[in-house]
């Protein structure tokens, strides 16, 4: 019963003065530290699955259709390379010794999913970075003095992307919820719900750019899989809410927890349902992706605050 | 004198660092690559505290902080009791907890000399020295990217501190809060179990100063044993709920290294019940995080397959 006890001897429990509420002592303490992660972590968690959803986005649409989405992809891949070197650099910052970050790199711990995100990340970054390099070279191909097919080079580095990216989308939930956190660590969906929620975002982000470019064709494709997506997405945050329902009834009353609920399903999915349902023009699709990422990074920072709320452990050791 | 020490200070030792901005960039890069040879393996040591002797002198403590050469907290009140640390931290790898348990009838009664109570007495103090649980199979160690947390040839937890990155992974896993990032350095620290020491055959600076032996130091089996021993002694001796925290593996925690002998329940020294290893949820959450991205893009490559022509 009691930690590592033997039953016999753990089974003794001690008489108390005034019974057990009024032990005293280190009880009503938290027991686990909160780790320095704050904010930037919640921006992380949606830049990484704005870059990583973004690349899978582009790279399935064009390997599945290329006709229709090869120019699209060719925008995207850069754009989220840019969106991976950001994502990086609030990574490193966040270190205590930002200098060291290169340690990472000295072991390879497949039981850590901080390590697996670091080499996963480390090894998508280098087909990230070729695709989107041959991706400007062939759109530069006529000023190029000599003529170099960049077409089949472009496509085996967007492929060999495809795994590491994968990869770098799904370590961070995992990442998130093995720990002792209280909250995280009863979230056991976090890694299905922002695997999930970075192809929906991918999809948003190369919906819009698709738009912007005029794509037609390939923007009414990806406007009935956002849609799809969006609707899908509402099975693993539902799951992930039911994990950690209990964690926020202790935190908030039922009216606010309502209220939040309301307002990320609100917010972050009826009403960019309802956009890109009403009209699939440009400034219609742009407000639906912002308000989804308005609402992906809420429930990120709601999630990510959790440890940080001191009278949680308290209250839950009371529960 | 002042000229020898000078010519000493301008010699070019082996473990200085690299002179130069562009040397030290490049030590900087490939020192964290570089491997020594693994001292071989010793017999696996650690600690047992029997709080029920702990009188909390904090010499521990004391000893702890100048042995290691880490700052004092400052003089503050915690309002909890006599505990001025508070908590374990980067720079407070020992901490001395007090409990006091008694009823509020207690100092009234105990007023009169001549009185004599009719009901047994419970009210009580429980005074624990708390530190690393040196974990066998200890969540830091497994959460630490960098490889600079390692469980040494003394098989105890040991943070390699030119290692460390400060990532925080270990803090967020500990179960028991020992790990704690310093505000100073961005690194990560806790107790070695004066590794040093150990290496020169000495024990740790808490247990050599601790005055009434609460905290033992030895090989872990024979800790085991002496610890088991007293625990039966205790109980003969009427003290029924002494047990042993952290001795034995259980079906979520591993055995730990330093572990404790308490006559409450652990919550009220500070220690969860029933600790878990986080690591016991990883494959389910991988598998449910690939599952959701699978899902995800089946669902994408099914609508552009569908509506590409």
């Amino acid at each position: 019963m009691y930690g590592n006890s033997t039953p016999q001897q753990a089974l003794a429990k001690p008489p108390l003065p005034g019974g057990e509420k009024d032990s005293g002592g280190y009880a009503n303490l938290p027991f686990t530290k909160v780790p320095g992660w704050y904010g930037t972590i919640a921006w992380d968690a949606l830049l990484n699955g704005m870059a990583t959803g973004l690349f899978m986005a582009a790279a399935f649409s064009e390997l599945a259709a290329p006709a229709i989405f090869t120019p699209v992809a060719k925008v995207a891949y850069p754009v989220a390379l840019v969106l991976l070197l950001v994502d990086l650099g609030l990574l490193v910052s966040d270190l205590g010794d930002p200098l060291r970050f290169h340690h990472m790199l000295r072991v390879f711990k497949p039981r850590s999913p901080m390590s697996v995100g670091t080499w996963c990340l480390t090894i998508f970054s280098l087909p990230l970075t070729a695709a989107a390099a041959l991706s400007l070279l062939a759109e530069m191909g006529p000023l190029l003095p000599i003529k170099i097919d960049f077409e089949w080079p472009r496509i085996l580095a967007v492929i060999a992307g495809l795994l590491p990216a994968f990869g770098s989308a799904a370590y961070k939930g995992v990442l998130l919820s093995t720990n002792a956190q209280p909250g995280w660590k009863d979230a056991r969906w976090m890694g299905g719900y922002l695997t999930n929620s970075a192809l929906l975002i991918g999809c948003g982000e190369l919906l819009v750019l698709s738009a912007l470019m005029g794509r037609t064709q390939a923007a009414a494709i990806l406007r009935i899989a956002f849609i799809v997506l969006l609707i899908l997405n509402l099975i693993p945050l539902g799951l992930l809410f039911s994990d950690l329902q209990p964690t926020h009834a202790r935190l908030y009353t039922r009216k606010q927890e309502w209220r939040a609920g309301v307002l990320i399903f609100a917010g972050g999915t009826l009403i960019p349902l309802a956009l890109t349902l009403f009209n699939g023009g440009l400034l219609f699709l742009f407000a639906s992706v912002i308000f989804l990422l308005l609402g992906s990074w809420v429930i990120r920072f709601v999630y990510v605050k959790i440890p940080h709320t001191a009278p949680l452990e308290i209250r839950s050791r009371v529960v | 004198m002042a000229s020898r020490e000078r010519h000493l200070s301008g010699l070019l030792q082996t473990s200085d660092p690299p002179r130069g901005l562009i040397s030290e960039v490049v030590h900087r890069l490939i020192y964290p690559f570089q491997r020594g040879e693994a001292p071989k393996p010793q017999t696996p040591t650690g600690f047992y505290t029997d709080t029920t002797i702990c009188i909390g002198c904090k010499a521990c403590e004391v000893a702890c902080k100048q042995w290691n050469q880490l700052p004092a907290d400052g003089f503050n009140w915690s309002g909890n009791s006599y505990d001025n640390t508070a908590e374990l931290s980067a720079t407070t790898w020992r901490h001395v907890k007090f409990v006091e348990q008694f009823s509020d009838a207690w100092s009234s009664d105990r007023a009169s000399l001549d009185f004599a109570p009719d009901v047994p007495d419970h009210n009580r103090w429980l005074m624990m020295s708390d530190h690393c649980k040196h974990c066998l199979a200890a969540p830091c160690h497994q959460a630490c990217p960098t490889g600079a947390i390692i469980h040494n040839e003394f098989e105890n937890v040991y943070i390699q501190a030119d290692i460390c990155n400060g990532c925080s992974c270990c803090v967020a896993s500990c179960p028991f809060g020992v790990i704690t990032r310093d505000n100073v350095g961005g690194h990560s620290h806790k107790c070695t179990l004066c590794y040093d020491r150990q290496r020169d055959g000495l024990e740790p600076a808490c247990a050599k100063a601790c005055p009434t032996q609460s905290i033992h130091f030895g090989p872990i089996d024979e800790l085991r044993e002496q610890a088991r021993q007293r625990v039966e002694e205790l109980h003969r001796r009427g003290v029924t709920q002494a047990y042993l925290y952290g001795d034995a593996p259980s079906q979520t925690y591993s055995e730990m290294h330093s572990f404790y002998l308490l006559v409450d329940r652990p919550s009220v020294y500070g220690l969860p019940d029933n600790p878990f290893n986080p690591w016991l949820h990883m494959m389910g959450d991988y598998a449910r995080s690939i599952a959701g991205g699978v899902v995800a893009i089946a669902a994408l490559l099914v609508v552009v397959l569908l509506l590409r022509s």
